[in-house]
């Protein structure tokens, strides 16, 4: 069903005052979500799938994917969270795949900024290049 | 051998560099040449942005969780999942004179099979136009040709002047008239060895057009010589609505380059109504709110920012001028409708052509009352001032009393040879498509008008007596019609010499 214009501004409404100091609050979020489900007013329904995407696009922002060809041992792990939280702020999570199809190096993807630093990429950018 | 070793090194080192940081998002939704993306939080209004394989778009919409992006190109490839990366970059089009003579479409792609394009720069698509203090008035003329043209709306060198007019009333083929002259005085001034000519440099941006009209308006060119002087942009109507929105911009970045290097620049838009069209198809896709005859409320920005590029600059700031021949058609002769009336309020004046003069037999299907150069005689050269200036005003005359010329014999002599003036002179300013007169050649005829040389020749004989003149003076006095050109002015001597000329084609001719 579409969602009404309406909706979308409650949803955003919603979602804007689940966030405490810019950043997502878990607590509110549960309370909010759990709210609409009792109170169920006109429409929840799509106001909750609307909130379910805003916080799944605001949590994509905190979340890390690392990627690397062989697995990160403990330490070099912690380098990488404190480098990434000195940039991005606490609270970030981290997750790590290996990817063996990238030969070697490092590819972090933090929301939407991207480092890639791995062989296989600069091999494409060789390629391009010529 | 060694040279390829040194080049691939350079390469590898210039491929070493360190990680940069990257924008990516994913494609959420795609169709109609529109993309959502969900993610790209860093992407700047108008930024380039790359869909792998080749593919690029730009991005339009920003919004709070996501962009709307138009894609330029094969948007079928696309599919949901796709990543997407900012480029940091403007879109950018190969400018330069090794596009003189091409046929390019709208990201500077040769589509004549003539090898690839030799560039001299890349300048933005979208580029704020040259502000009050960079301007200079317009006080050079772009001689299009059309005596209709010259003589009553003249042109001159970074005016702004809309052709409109209803399907098939020739207004293409004004433009297309404007080219050939140009490549004729261009290469009459190389010829020459003239230094103090500028050259006119054509591009002509079809937006939307039939394929097949596309060829035969490139056949004309060639035909006529004018092709190595012009540069043709092509978003035909097969090409996708982002492409025809985006190809008169492509158009002003070449003029542009024109104006910026000291050189004169010629660019016909054919035609700015399909261009709203294209650009309203792509605003409502990307779901913006639409207004009057469901074209965006910014569609008037859209041809004002096109069109004032086009512009007569400084010494200082390029010492170049581009000049703007827009082309609207209108729907049963409305001019008061929405597109109309937004360009007739941007440009510098307007060419009305009217179907009933077409159907008539008056062609180019000027109609001199509505009409109008805001520039006016400042682009005339002086010959033109003195022969053409009481011209309109006559012609104005002579409308008014076309309705009593029913009572022929009834009306005083006056009035009897304003009307018949009035005749001949319409006769005179019908004209030949693709053949463009020189102005030399306008300025003798008219002032054979002007003094009386034609009122004893009935109105059916008028062309003939004009052709003949014409080649007389061609054949016999051309150093007559070199020294109107180069002095510009119809002196004393010189008029005397017309006298004579005119005097003795008049005891010969038959």
């Amino acid at each position: 069903m579409k969602i009404s214009k309406q909706e979308q501004r409650e949803a955003r409404e919603l979602f804007r005052s689940c966030l405490v100091n810019g950043v997502l609050d878990e607590g509110r979020a549960r309370q909010a979500v759990n709210l609409l489900l009792e109170l169920q007013p006109r429409g929840y329904v799509q106001i909750l799938s609307r909130l379910h995407r805003l916080v799944k696009l605001n949590l994509a922002q905190r979340t890390a994917r690392v990627e690397n060809a062989v697995p990160l041992s403990p330490a070099q792990q912690a380098g990488l969270r404190a480098s990434l939280e000195q940039h991005y702020g606490a609270g970030l999570e981290i997750n790590y795949v290996t990817q063996p199809a990238l030969i070697g190096g490092l590819r972090v993807q933090v929301g939407s900024d991207l480092y890639d630093g791995s062989v296989k990429n600069r091999l494409e950018k060789l390629q391009e290049s010529f | 051998m060694s040279n390829l070793l040194q080049e691939i090194e350079a390469k590898i080192a210039g491929a070493k560099v360190a990680t940069a940081k990257q924008n990516v998002g994913v494609v959420r939704e795609v169709g109609d040449g529109v993309a959502k993306i969900e993610g790209l939080t860093d992407t700047m209004l108008n930024e380039m942005l790359d869909f792998g394989n080749g593919l690029v778009g730009l991005a339009l919409n920003l919004e709070e969780t996501e962009v709307g992006a138009i894609i330029l190109g094969d948007y079928t490839q696309l599919k949901e999942g796709s990543e997407v990366r900012t480029t940091g970059k403007l879109l950018q089009v190969p400018v330069g004179k090794g596009l003189l003579g091409r046929v390019v479409n709208v990201l500077g792609q040769p589509l004549d099979g003539k090898g690839p394009i030799r560039e001299t720069a890349f300048y933005p698509v979208e580029k704020i136009a040259p502000g009050i203090v960079k301007r200079r008035p317009v006080s050079q003329p772009v001689q299009t040709g059309i005596m209709a043209i010259d003589a009553m709306i003249p042109i001159g060198r970074g005016q702004r002047e809309l052709i409109i007019g209803d399907r098939s009333t020739g207004k293409t083929t004004i433009g297309i008239d404007t080219m050939i002259n140009q490549a004729r005085i261009n290469k009459a001034a190389e010829a020459a060895g003239d230094r103090e000519t500028r050259p006119i440099y054509n591009i002509y941006v079809a937006i939307g057009q039939k394929q097949s009209n596309i060829a035969r308006v490139i056949g004309v060119l060639e035909e006529a010589g004018a092709l190595p002087y012009t540069i043709v942009v092509v978003a035909s109507a097969s090409d996708s609505a982002t492409n025809q929105y985006l190809a008169p911009f492509t158009g002003a970045a070449i003029g542009e380059w024109f104006m910026d290097n000291g050189m004169d620049a010629l660019i016909i838009y054919d035609d700015l109504s399909k261009h709203a069209v294209a650009y309203r198809q792509v605003s409502l896709v990307l779901k913006r709110p639409s207004g009057r005859e469901a074209y965006p409320g910014d569609v008037f920005y859209l041809h004002s920012r096109l069109l004032e590029r086009s512009a007569r600059v400084g010494e200082k700031y390029g010492n170049g001028s581009v000049t703007a021949l827009p082309i609207i058609e209108t729907q049963a002769g409305d001019v008061s409708a929405y597109i109309p009336t937004n360009v007739i309020s941007i440009t510098d004046g307007q060419i009305y052509l009217e179907t009933d003069l077409f159907y008539q037999g008056v062609r180019p299907a000027v109609s001199v009352g509505l009409s109008v150069s805001r520039v006016g005689s400042a682009a005339q050269i002086k010959a033109m001032k003195q022969v053409a200036g009481r011209i309109k005003g006559d012609l104005a005359q002579f409308r008014e009393l076309a309705a009593f010329a029913q009572f022929g014999s009834d009306l005083d002599a006056k009035t009897q040879a304003l009307l018949e003036r009035g005749k001949r002179i319409i006769e005179i300013f019908k004209q030949q498509q693709y053949d463009p007169v020189p102005v030399e050649s306008q300025a003798a005829i008219l002032w054979a008008v002007q003094n009386n040389y034609f009122d004893d020749v009935p109105v059916d004989k008028v062309k003939d007596f004009q052709a003949k003149l014409g080649q007389y003076f061609n054949t016999r006095k051309p150093e007559l019609l070199a020294k109107i050109l180069k002095e510009k002015a119809i002196s004393d001597a010189l008029s005397a010499e017309l006298k004579t000329a005119v005097g003795e084609f008049k005891q010969t001719y038959r």
